[in-house]
């Protein structure tokens, strides 16, 4: 599904954030990305949902088979690559559903599918609002407006189930969450768990992987990944931290 | 004309000095005024753009090929969907002339009086030579010589309309010339109305003709009218509407202009807040590409206790477009306890377009609130990356995000019916807007 190799990108300024980076991921798989801060995660997710801004000197991405860092960010959304924000962004005067629909609709159009009419995508959408307990007067306002931050973390899981993408790269999407709304997401991630789709979690702490569980852990630092395990990684790290592993590395 | 040879005359009103005959048949009160506006315009000559009410927008073209009045009573129907599907009424103007044929004013309730300027001239002569008196500025002494027609709304007091009344003026573009209409609405004591104009021409770049509408409306104590303007003009139009309009004590005034289209438009409004606890709101959007241009003027004049004006005015430029926001708010001596809000946001498309906005508070008294706004930026990064990150194209994440901007003050007209017609429309004009990146 995934498979990045030797990756080595930049900032506009010169300053190197990943400086090689090899991961390989199967379709079906559930993989979790670890590291502290400024270690390069969150510039990974963006370099791989091609945010404007870096610069990649060495390496590729290659994503079923194509060239992933040649596709401009609109079409690799199309062909199935989803992120969720760790930040998501406010949209004042853009209405929530007519957003959604306007995304559905631009992938459908991409797969050579008629457009969904009024009643299809609504029905779709409430049972999806239902999984997320998210109410649907949420999705009358203007895109991510006047949420709450776990609002906002939950619209992105919405977002994704309606979106059903093939690779889901989640960027910190269980910072700033209550136990509630981390179960109500890791419900959702859950649900979308599927043998054609791949997942990738990209997180500081071990919480959100009490919730879902890893097939595979990665500790990222210094824009490099130092250590694979499977998912007794994520405990041993939250008992000794990160500032063991490179010295075990 | 003897009486003009009294006056120094400007070199550009010539061919309107020329072309000007008077109308048949017409009262004497009547041609007396349309000599003295006709004299007024000679002597002031066009708007010098060192005129600050007129320093953002260019009228050279227009000074260097006029656009005279002509008749032409060209049939044509109702272009689709520019029109809403329920109204009170709907009076249709045509080149600026009265038709009969697409205009339904039968149904209106007691109380409330709906007909053509020209009709009003014969049936309600003092009503409108009411709204022919004062001192007219260039455009609207020019008005006063040459209008053809209009339309008069006349509420009596404690008369109210459920449904809008709609207004739509028409300019075929069979031929080059300028259509001059001059209106009037009066609201009695209490008395309540929505009124939606619609200007539009044909699409596309056929119909060089200025339209130069001159509005009075005059709002008694306790009066409300929302008045909404939809502005569509051909890419060739000139547009010049000017309003003034007088507020009584307690009376709500809540205005909307919407700028969508036309060569050149420009729509002004004057608001005096006469008696004590006026209400005023003027809101509005432009949006203009290729080489559109669109200003939005505003004074406001607080000239009495306790009034509150509120301004949100948002404008976008792309192409090689250019808008203008230019908002006065003056709060007189002695008009205490008002309380007055302008905003002003812009967007700007591409490096060729440009906006310029202006907004300006000159307060007069000590007990008051006042405070403006403006800015001038470019589409939100990070919006636009959302958007594309759900697969959205950018070209349409772009119109997506530009709607989004115009659609917020369209979101605050009260009538749904208006609110979600303009909402269609702008939608519309976005889908064939070709410079949007």
């Amino acid at each position: 599904m995934l498979e990045i190799t030797n990756l080595h990108a930049r900032l506009k300024d010169g300053r190197e954030i990943l400086k090689g980076i090899d991961l390989s991921v199967a379709a079906g798989e559930v993989h979790a990305i670890m590291g502290p801060n400024g270690s390069g995660k969150s510039t990974l997710a963006a370099v791989l949902a091609g945010r404007d801004g870096y610069e990649i000197t060495e390496g590729g991405v290659a994503y079923q088979g194509r060239d992933l860092l040649d596709m401009p960010a609109d079409e690799r959304a199309r062909e199935g690559v989803f992120l969720a924000f760790q930040y998501p962004v406010e949209i004042p005067g853009v209405n929530n559903m007519y957003f959604l629909r306007a995304a559905l609709n631009a992938a459908r159009r991409h797969r050579g599918e008629p457009e969904l009419d009024a009643g299809q995508f609504l029905r779709g959408v409430r049972a999806k609002l239902k999984l997320l307990e998210i109410s649907e007067d949420l999705m009358q306002r203007a895109v991510n407006v006047g949420f709450s931050g776990g609002e906002k973390k939950r619209n992105e899981i919405f977002q994704m189930a309606m979106l059903e993408p093939k690779l889901a790269i989640l960027d910190e999407t269980d910072s700033g969450l209550d136990i509630d709304a981390l179960r109500l997401v890791a419900r959702g991630v859950n649900g979308l768990r599927a043998p054609d789709r791949a997942i990738v979690m990209i997180t500081h702490y071990q919480r959100l992987l009490d919730y879902v569980e890893p097939d595979r852990v990665h500790v990222l630092q210094g824009g490099r990944i130092v250590e694979s395990g499977d998912k007794g990684l994520a405990a041993e790290l939250e008992r000794r931290g990160y500032g063991a592993v490179g010295d075990a590395a | 004309m003897t009486t003009l040879a009294t006056f120094p005359v400007k070199p550009e009103t010539r061919p309107y000095l020329d072309a000007f005959a008077g109308a048949a048949g017409e009262p004497e009160w009547l041609a007396a005024r349309r000599e003295e506006g006709l004299a007024r315009f000679a002597e002031l000559g066009f708007p010098s753009r060192r005129s600050e009410n007129w320093r953002y927008l260019d009228l050279r073209g227009l000074e260097a090929h006029p656009l005279l009045p002509s008749v032409m009573g060209q049939p044509m129907g109702i272009p689709n969907g520019l029109a809403l599907d329920d109204n009170a009424a709907r009076l249709v103007l045509v080149d600026g002339c009265f038709s009969a044929v697409l205009s339904a004013t039968a149904a209106l309730p007691s109380g409330v009086w709906l007909g053509s300027t020209r009709q009003a001239i014969a049936e309600r002569p003092g009503l409108v030579r009411a709204a022919l008196g004062g001192v007219h500025q260039s455009f609207a002494a020019l008005n006063a010589a040459f209008f053809a027609d209009g339309f008069v709304l006349d509420l009596a007091p404690g008369a109210a309309l459920d449904r809008p009344i709609e207004i739509v003026h028409l300019a075929s573009g069979a031929a080059d010339a300028s259509l001059h209409t001059r209106s009037l609405i009066r609201l009695g004591a209490g008395a309540r109305a929505t009124v939606l104009e619609i200007f539009a021409g044909p699409r596309g770049d056929d119909g060089r003709y200025w339209r130069n509408d001159v509005a009075v409306w005059q709002l008694a104590d306790g009066a409300a009218l929302t008045r909404v303007a939809l502005v569509e003009e051909s890419a060739a139009a000139v547009h010049l509407g000017e309003v003034a309009a007088t507020l009584g004590a307690g009376a709500t005034l809540d205005g909307f202009v919407a700028l969508f289209g036309g060569g050149t438009v420009r729509h002004e409004a004057s608001v005096t807040l006469a008696g004590h606890g006026a209400q005023c709101r003027i809101d509005g959007a432009f949006l203009v590409s290729g080489t559109e241009e669109a200003n939005i003027v505003t004074a406001i004049d607080h000239a009495a206790t306790g009034g509150t004006t509120g301004e949100l005015v948002k404008g976008v430029a792309a192409g090689r477009g250019h808008g203008a926001f230019q908002g006065r708010i003056v709060v007189r001596e002695g008009a205490q306890q008002t309380d007055a809000r302008q905003t002003s946001r812009n967007l700007i498309l591409g490096r060729r377009a440009s906006i310029d906005t202006k907004p300006e508070l000159e307060i007069l008294a000590d007990d008051v609130r006042c405070a403006h706004g403006a800015s001038v930026g470019e589409l939100d990064e990070a919006a636009l990356f959302y958007l594309r990150a759900r697969g959205i194209p950018t070209e349409e994440a772009r119109r997506i995000l530009v709607e989004g901007f115009l659609a917020e003050p369209v979101e605050g007209i009260a009538d749904p019916a208006i609110r979600e017609h303009l909402l269609r429309r702008l939608s519309q004009r976005l889908a064939r807007l070709e410079d949007v990146a």
